[in-house]
C-alpha cells in the first residue's frame, strides 16, 4: 500500500490542538471529581455505611426504663406541674385546664394545644368520664400508683390511643403534636391521650396532575390521610409501610411504602439506607428528600419521580417500585424511575389502548419538539437552508430580511421572553394570569414582528415549542426540557446540524450512564428485555401485560 | 454499589448491535465505489456475499476461541497462549491497529462533515467535540457503549432501509444485467476488496466475555454477519442500479449521492441527505468509540493502567493519527490497509490460536 508515502508532516499547531483536546476533558473530569468529593464528605460516607437499627425500635426500648422511674412520691405531681409550666413558658398556644377528682381528693391538670387538639372529643371522652367516675365512686378502696393508672386506662378513659411516659420532655413533645397530657396527683408519670385532630385540607383533585378519567383524589398534607388513601387503594396484607424519623431539629415522619412480595429487597434496603443518611435540621418537603437520596446531583434529569396521585403510587408499587411519603407534603416520591416514565400519565392505562398509545406517541413527539425545535430552526436557517423546499426557504428569508440580528440572538430574544412570561404567569393571582398571557403572547409577539425584531416564522416555532412543553405530564420533567433547550440552541449555533447530533448523543450517553437506584435511566430505550416495550411508545392492551417490567427485578415477574 | 453490579453485563441484543456497529462504520459509504473499481462489472455483489460467508466462518472460530477463556479478553488470553512477552507485543500491535482504525473513522467524519455539513469549520473543532463525547461514553465502559449501540444502530439500520427505498426511485435494473456476463473471474478478482471490508468483526474477541449469556455468541455472529451482509449488498446494488458501474466509480461517496439524487417534493424536507448523514455520523461515532475503547482496553490490560488513564493517554494520539493522511485518496488507502491487516491477522491468528488452545486442553486432558 502506498499510503505511508503520503502522510502530512506534523506541525506544532497540531500538537497544540491535541493538547487542547486532552486538557479540556481532563479539567472537566477533575472538577467533577472535586465536586463529587464534597458530596461524599457530607452524605456519601454514611450512605454506604451499614444499615443501622430500625429507628422505630429505638423508641420502643423505653418501657423497661419507665418501670424503674415511675414512683408515686406525693411531691411528684407538683414537681411535674412546675416542670411542665416552665417548659411551656413561652408557648402561648399550650393550654392548661385544672380538675379536681373528688373520690381521690386529688387535683389533676390537662395540657393541650389550641387548634391541634380535638376539643369536643376531649370534653366528651376524657373530662366527662373522668369527672363522672370521680363523683360516682367512693374513695376508700381505690388502688394507688401503677394500679390506679391501669384502672384509669382500662376502665375510665374512653380514648384508644394512650401511653404513659415517665418524663415531662416526651410529654411536651406529644402535646405539641396535638395529644392531651393528664397529670394527676398520686399517679406515677404522665398520661398521654391521643386526641389530635388538626385542621387539614380536605381531599381534592390534584392540581399538578389533573386527568380526565380516573380517581379524583390527591394526597394532602396529613401523613395519616395519605397512608389511609394508599391503604384504601391497595387493600393487601403485603403492603408494607415502614416509618422513619427524619430531621435533626424538627423531626418528621417519613414512610417508605412497598409491596413485601414484589419489590426487590435490595432496592428496599438501599432506599432505607439513603433515607437514614439524611442529615438536615428540618426536612420541609419531599423535594428535600429527593435531593438527598438522588444518585447524581450533577445531572439535569430528575432521578426521582414525584406525584400527588395515590393511584399512581399504587400502580408503581405493583411494578416493584418503592414510594416515600413525608408528613406535611402532598407529594409522594417514587423510585427508581426511568426516563420514559416521565412521559406517562395514569390516564394512559384507564383509557383503551389505542387512544392511549396515540397520546403517548404524541407526547414523545411533543417532547422532541420542545427540546429541539428552536435549535433545528437555527441550524437550518444559518447552516443548511438547502434542506427545505426552495419556496419555503424563499418565504422564510424574505420575512427575515428586516431582522437585524443573527438567528441565535433572534431566537434567544423570543425564547427568553417567553420563559419569563411563563414564569411570571405562574405566580400571578388566578384572575390576572390569563390576561397577562394574552398581553405577553399575542400583543408583544405581534409587536415584535411588526417592529422587525423577530421573524413571524420564529414566532410560530417558539409558540409551538412552548405549547409542546406543556404536554409533559410531570412538571419536573417539563422543566428539564425547557432548560436543555438552551444548550441545544447554542450547539446548533456553533456547529449546525452536526452540533445538534453531538448534543443529542451527549444526552443519550449521559442518560445511559445515569442510574436511579441501580436502574439504568434509559432502560426503556435500550431494554434488557424487549418485552418491556409493551409499555413504552405504545401502551399494549392490558391483557398483554402479564409480566412486571424486568427493569425493577421484582421478586415475582408474573402479575397474578 | 451492589445494586449496580448486577446489570453490568451485555445482553445478547446489545452484543449483536455492538458487533454490527463495529463493522458498519465509514466503509459502507465508500464500499460501492471500491468494489466497482476493482470488479468493473455489476456482479460484484456476489463477491460480497462470498466474503460475508467467509467472515461468518472466521467469526464462528473467534467465538469458539473466546469460549475457551470465558472470563478474559483477547489481550489477556493471548498472553496465556503464546507466552507473556509475545502476547504483550501482539497486544500493543493490536492497540496500534485499533488506534489507526479509530483515526481513520475520525478522519472520515471530518471529511464528510466539512464537505457536506459544515464548510469552513476547522477540523480540530469538529474533532474535539467528537472526541470528548467519545471519551465520556468510553469512560462508562463497554456496558455504556453497548447500550448506546442498542439505541443508535437500529436507528441507523432504519435510515439505511429508507435510503435503499429512496434509491429505488433512481433504480434501473438494466445496469445490473446480465448477471455473470464476463464469467466468474471479475467476481473472484473483487474478493481482493470485499474481503477487506468487514474489518471490525474482530471486536467479537473482546466483547464476548462481557456477555450475560456467552452461549449465545453464535447467534450474535449469525445475525450480525447476516444483517451487515444484507446492507452491504443492498448498498452496492442500489448504487450500481442508480448510477451504473461507470457512474459509481466516479463518485467519492456513491451511497450519499443516491440520497442527494432524489428530490422528495412531497415531503416537508426537500432533501434528506443532511438528516441521513447526521444519522450516519452517529453510527461512525459508535464505530470510532468501539475502536478507541478497545485500544484503551489493550493499553490498560497490557500496561496495567486504569482504563480512564489509558483513554486520556490515547486521546491526543488518535487526533494526531487522524490528521496524518494527506488527502481523501490517502484516507481510502488507509482504509484498505486496515482491511488487509484485519483480514490477514485475525483470520490467521484466530485459526492458529484456536488450534493451540485445543491442543493445550487436549494435552491437559
Amino acid at each position: 500500500m502506498q499510503s505511508s508515502l503520503f502522510l502530512t508532516p506534523l506541525k506544532l499547531s497540531m500538537f497544540i490542538q491535541a493538547g487542547w483536546i486532552t486538557l479540556v476533558p481532563l479539567l472537566i473530569m477533575l472538577t467533577v471529581r472535586k465536586l463529587r468529593s464534597y458530596e461524599k464528605g457530607t452524605a456519601g460516607m454514611s450512605r454506604t455505611g451499614p444499615l443501622e437499627a430500625d429507628p422505630i425500635e429505638d423508641s420502643g426500648a423505653a418501657p423497661s426504663q419507665e418501670q424503674g422511674l415511675l414512683n408515686d412520691a406525693p411531691g411528684e405531681y407538683r414537681g411535674f406541674l412546675q416542670q411542665f409550666r416552665d417548659a411551656s413558658q413561652d408557648m402561648a398556644d399550650v393550654n392548661e385546664h385544672s380538675l379536681y377528682l373528688k373520690n381521690l381528693k386529688a387535683p389533676a391538670t390537662l395540657f393541650f394545644l389550641n387548634g391541634l387538639t380535638d376539643k369536643p372529643s376531649l370534653d366528651q371522652f376524657v373530662m366527662r368520664p373522668l369527672l363522672e367516675w370521680a363523683n360516682q365512686t367512693e374513695g376508700e378502696n381505690l388502688p394507688t400508683g401503677g394500679d390506679l393508672r391501669t384502672l384509669l386506662m382500662e376502665q375510665v378513659l374512653l380514648v384508644s390511643e394512650m401511653e404513659a411516659v415517665p418524663d415531662v420532655e416526651t410529654a411536651l413533645t406529644s402535646v405539641l403534636f396535638g395529644s392531651t397530657v393528664l397529670l394527676l396527683e398520686g399517679l406515677p408519670g404522665v398520661l398521654i391521650l391521643g386526641s389530635s385532630r388538626g385542621n387539614t385540607r380536605s381531599i381534592e383533585d390534584p392540581i399538578s396532575e389533573s386527568i380526565l378519567r380516573g380517581p379524583r383524589i390527591g394526597f394532602t398534607e396529613a401523613l395519616s390521610d395519605n397512608t389511609a388513601m394508599l391503604r384504601r387503594q391497595g387493600k393487601s396484607k403485603h403492603l408494607a409501610m415502614v416509618s422513619f424519623r427524619v430531621g435533626t431539629k424538627v423531626e418528621k415522619t417519613l414512610i417508605v411504602a412497598y409491596f413485601k412480595d414484589i419489590a426487590d429487597p435490595e432496592l428496599v434496603e438501599e432506599v432505607k439506607r439513603r433515607v437514614q443518611a439524611i442529615e438536615m435540621d428540618e426536612v420541609l418537603e419531599t423535594g428535600y428528600v429527593e435531593q438527598w437520596i438522588e444518585d447524581d446531583f450533577l445531572s439535569p434529569f430528575p432521578q426521582v419521580q414525584n406525584t400527588e396521585r395515590p393511584d399512581r403510587v399504587i400502580a408503581a408499587l405493583l411494578e416493584g417500585r418503592v414510594a416515600l411519603l413525608l408528613d406535611g407534603s402532598p407529594f409522594a416520591l417514587l423510585v427508581p424511575v426511568t426516563f420514559s416514565m416521565m412521559l406517562q400519565s395514569p390516564e394512559d392505562y384507564y383509557e383503551r389502548w389505542l387512544p392511549s398509545s396515540f397520546i403517548r406517541m404524541l407526547r414523545f413527539v411533543a417532547t422532541w419538539i420542545s427540546l429541539f425545535a428552536p435549535a433545528l430552526y437555527i441550524a437550518f436557517i444559518s447552516f443548511h437552508p438547502g434542506l427545505f423546499p426552495t419556496k419555503l426557504v424563499l418565504s422564510i428569508v424574505s420575512t427575515r430580511k428586516g431582522v437585524p440580528f443573527t438567528t441565535l440572538i433572534e431566537v434567544l430574544i423570543l425564547e427568553v421572553s417567553i420563559e419569563i412570561l411563563r414564569e411570571a404567569g405562574l405566580r400571578l393571582p388566578k384572575p390576572i394570569g390569563p390576561a397577562m398571557g394574552i398581553v405577553g403572547g399575542l400583543i408583544i409577539g405581534q409587536a415584535a414582528v411588526n417592529a422587525g425584531i423577530v421573524s413571524p416564522i420564529l414566532v410560530i416555532i417558539v409558540s409551538a415549542t412552548a405549547i409542546s412543553s406543556f404536554v409533559a405530564p410531570i412538571y419536573s420533567a417539563g422543566i428539564v426540557m425547557r432548560m436543555l433547550r438552551f444548550p441545544a440552541m447554542f450547539s446548533a449555533a456553533l456547529f449546525g446540524l452536526y452540533g445538534l447530533i453531538m448534543f443529542f448523543l451527549l444526552l443519550c450517553i449521559h442518560m445511559t450512564r445515569l442510574r436511579s437506584f441501580g436502574v439504568p435511566y434509559t432502560q426503556m430505550l435500550a431494554p434488557k428485555s424487549y418485552g418491556d416495550w409493551k409499555d413504552f411508545f405504545l401502551r399494549a392492551p392490558l391483557r398483554f401485560m402479564r409480566n412486571r417490567p424486568a427493569v425493577f427485578r421484582s421478586q415475582s415477574r408474573k402479575r397474578k | 454499589m451492589e445494586l449496580d453490579k448486577k446489570n453490568e453485563r451485555l445482553t445478547t441484543g446489545q452484543a449483536l448491535f455492538l458487533f454490527i456497529g463495529s463493522m458498519m462504520g465509514s466503509e459502507l459509504m465508500t464500499l460501492p465505489r471500491e468494489v466497482a473499481q476493482t470488479g468493473k462489472v455489476p456482479d460484484v455483489w456476489i463477491s460480497i456475499i462470498i466474503s460475508g460467508l467467509f467472515y461468518a466462518f472466521i467469526s464462528w472460530i473467534m467465538v469458539k476461541l473466546a469460549e475457551c477463556y470465558p472470563q478474559q479478553t483477547f489481550y489477556e488470553f493471548i498472553q496465556r497462549l503464546i507466552g507473556s512477552w509475545a502476547g504483550k507485543a501482539i497486544g500493543l500491535l493490536l492497540v496500534i491497529y485499533f488506534l489507526v482504525f479509530a483515526g481513520f473513522e475520525l478522519r472520515s467524519v471530518n471529511e464528510v462533515t466539512s464537505f457536506l455539513l459544515l464548510e469552513g469549520t476547522p477540523t480540530w473543532a469538529i474533532s474535539s467535540v467528537f472526541l470528548w463525547l467519545s471519551l465520556y461514553m468510553c469512560a462508562g465502559g463497554l456496558f455504556a457503549i453497548g447500550k448506546m449501540c442498542q439505541v443508535v444502530v437500529p436507528i441507523f439500520l432504519c435510515a439505511l432501509t429508507v435510503i435503499c427505498l429512496i434509491g429505488l426511485f433512481l433504480f434501473d435494473s438494466n445496469y445490473l444485467r446480465p448477471v455473470l456476463s464476463e464469467g466468474a473471474m471479475p467476481v473472484i478478482r473483487t474478493l481482493r476488496t470485499t474481503l477487506f471490508s468487514f474489518s471490525g468483526h474482530e471486536c467479537l474477541l473482546f466483547i464476548l466475555y462481557q456477555m450475560e449469556k456467552p452461549r449465545e455468541g453464535r447467534k450474535v455472529v449469525g445475525y450480525g454477519i447476516g444483517i451487515t451482509l444484507f446492507f452491504y449488498v443492498a448498498s452496492v446494488i442500489v448504487s450500481i442500479g442508480a448510477f451504473s458501474v461507470k457512474g459509481v466509480v466516479t463518485r467519492t461517496w456513491p451511497f450519499v449521492d443516491v440520497i442527494r439524487g432524489v428530490e422528495l417534493s412531497f415531503l416537508f424536507l426537500e432533501r434528506l441527505e443532511s438528516l441521513l448523514l447526521s444519522i450516519w455520523i452517529m453510527q461512525v461515532f459508535i464505530t470510532f468509540s468501539i475502536c478507541y475503547y478497545l485500544a484503551a482496553l489493550g493499553v490498560s490490560k497490557v500496561l496495567r493502567l486504569p482504563i480512564a488513564a489509558a483513554l486520556f493517554i490515547l486521546l491526543p494520539l488518535v487526533f494526531l493519527l487522524s490528521l496524518l493522511p494527506k488527502g481523501i485518496s490517502d484516507l481510502f488507502a488507509v482504509g484498505q490497509l486496515l482491511g488487509l491487516v484485519s483480514f490477514l491477522f485475525f483470520s490467521i491468528a484466530s485459526v492458529l490460536l484456536l488450534l493451540i488452545a485445543k491442543a493445550r486442553s487436549w494435552r491437559h486432558g
